[in-house]
């Protein structure tokens, strides 16, 4: 009985359907040499298999593993991750300014601290309540754009002299999703301004859709932007 | 305005995103030994798990969800090593250190052990023709099944047999005589 190279190299790998198999033990135990090439097989697989083995263990090299990691953090539209970190200091720093500015522009401070993070209050809640982005400039204070998110909040893009961010609609407050230390007011402020460069950034990269028109807005604000 | 929110994906999107991103990086060590069981050298060899990245991230689209990621890596990978480092590798092997392993020193026995094994397998690997030499590392060292490995390579399952069977002699002949 003879078996082909192919068909003895199959077994030894575990490659046959039961019946060959059978065929090659029965050859095997007929045939020393057969057994032999068969467990020829084995041994090479498992030298080939341990040899190569330390390389799966060793550390992946930085140059190798860095376009798997760096997509991630560089992935456009990412809102919340850009969040959490740039936006923490800006946050902070916008609150501060805004608390100990903001008085004179904003009676009752123009940000204050609500269940769910930050919440626009005083003259900034009242004018992200009323004001269109058609009013231009109303104490220092104007609405750049308002949009829904795609969460499916009314957001407003808003700068005022202290503090600019984009705010939402949640429930009766205005929670601020980005905050940014002030755009001054000067006339200039639109090219200006790289923060409010970036703030329209982040609202697009919230929006849903287009941003509302002014009829929209009107809309808007007669609804109490729900 | 309408370019920039193209480009926003949905939450789900996302999240088949980073599973990408993390099954292709738990594949790398795997990968790596891929690479170096067709290159022999260890440089060549990261050289080509890079490209084999890059490609993998720009081609993500064609990977279909749900299918197995492994074979498809080993596909580009595969691909890759033709199109960039055969020939190459071909030049390099002429030129392969007789005794790389054992020049290293200060590691514990084993560990050179390990190494002037690893080093004598993959020169002998490294004589062996392409064809054989890519069938040999998908199912005797990455343990792909015949018909697994007959699919990455893209070719019938006799021709792989008939190339893994003539590749085993020459390695049991090369290894065989240097032992």
């Amino acid at each position: 009985m003879s078996i082909d190279p192919e068909t003895l190299m199959a077994y030894a790998d575990g490659e046959c359907d039961p019946l060959t198999a059978r065929r090659v033990e029965k050859a095997m135990a007929a045939d020393p040499a057969i057994a032999a090439e068969v467990e020829a097989h084995r041994a090479l697989r498992m030298q080939l298999s341990n040899a190569f083995a330390p390389i799966a263990d060793e550390p992946i090299p930085a140059r190798i593993a860095a376009p798997l990691t760096s997509n991630v953090v560089a992935f456009p539209g990412r809102p919340r991750r850009r969040f959490s970190a740039a936006w923490a200091g800006a946050v902070a720093a916008s609150l501060v300014v805004g608390l100990v500015l903001g008085r004179g522009l904003m009676p009752a401070g123009p940000v204050a601290t609500g269940a769910s993070g930050l919440i626009a209050g005083g003259a900034l809640a009242r004018a992200l309540d009323t004001q269109l982005g058609s009013d231009g400039a109303r104490d220092g204070v104007r609405m750049l754009a308002s949009f829904r998110a795609q969460d499916g909040a009314l957001c407003r893009v808003f700068t005022a002299t202290r503090t600019s961010g984009i705010a939402c609609r949640d429930g009766q407050a205005w929670a601020l999703r980005r905050t940014m230390t002030g755009v001054t007011e000067n006339g200039a402020y639109r090219q200006a301004a790289s923060p409010t460069a970036a703030l329209m950034t982040d609202a697009q990269d919230l929006m849903a859709g287009e941003p509302l028109d002014t009829a929209a807005e009107r809309d808007a604000v007669a609804r109490g932007w729900r | 305005m309408k370019r920039a929110l193209a480009s926003v994906s949905s939450p789900l999107e996302k999240e088949a995103k980073l599973s990408f991103e993390s099954d292709l990086t738990a594949l790398l060590p795997r990968l790596r030994r891929f690479a170096r069981s067709l290159t022999h050298d260890a440089a060549d060899a990261d050289d080509l798990t890079q490209v084999a990245v890059e490609r993998a991230l720009v081609a993500r689209a064609s990977f279909a969800a749900g299918t197995r990621m492994d074979s498809w890596m080993y596909r580009i990978m595969r691909n890759a090593w033709i199109d960039t480092s055969r020939a190459r590798t071909r030049a390099a092997q002429t030129f392969v250190a007789e005794e790389a392993g054992a020049a290293i020193g200060d590691d514990g026995d084993r560990a050179m052990e390990a190494r002037a094994e690893l080093d004598r397998v993959g020169r002998a690997m490294a004589t062996l023709p392409d064809e054989q030499r890519e069938a040999v590392a998908l199912v005797l060292v990455e343990g792909l099944a015949y018909k697994e490995a007959a699919a990455v390579l893209d070719i019938p399952m006799g021709t792989l047999t008939s190339r893994l069977v003539r590749g085993r002699a020459a390695l049991m002949e090369r290894l065989g005589k240097a032992a």
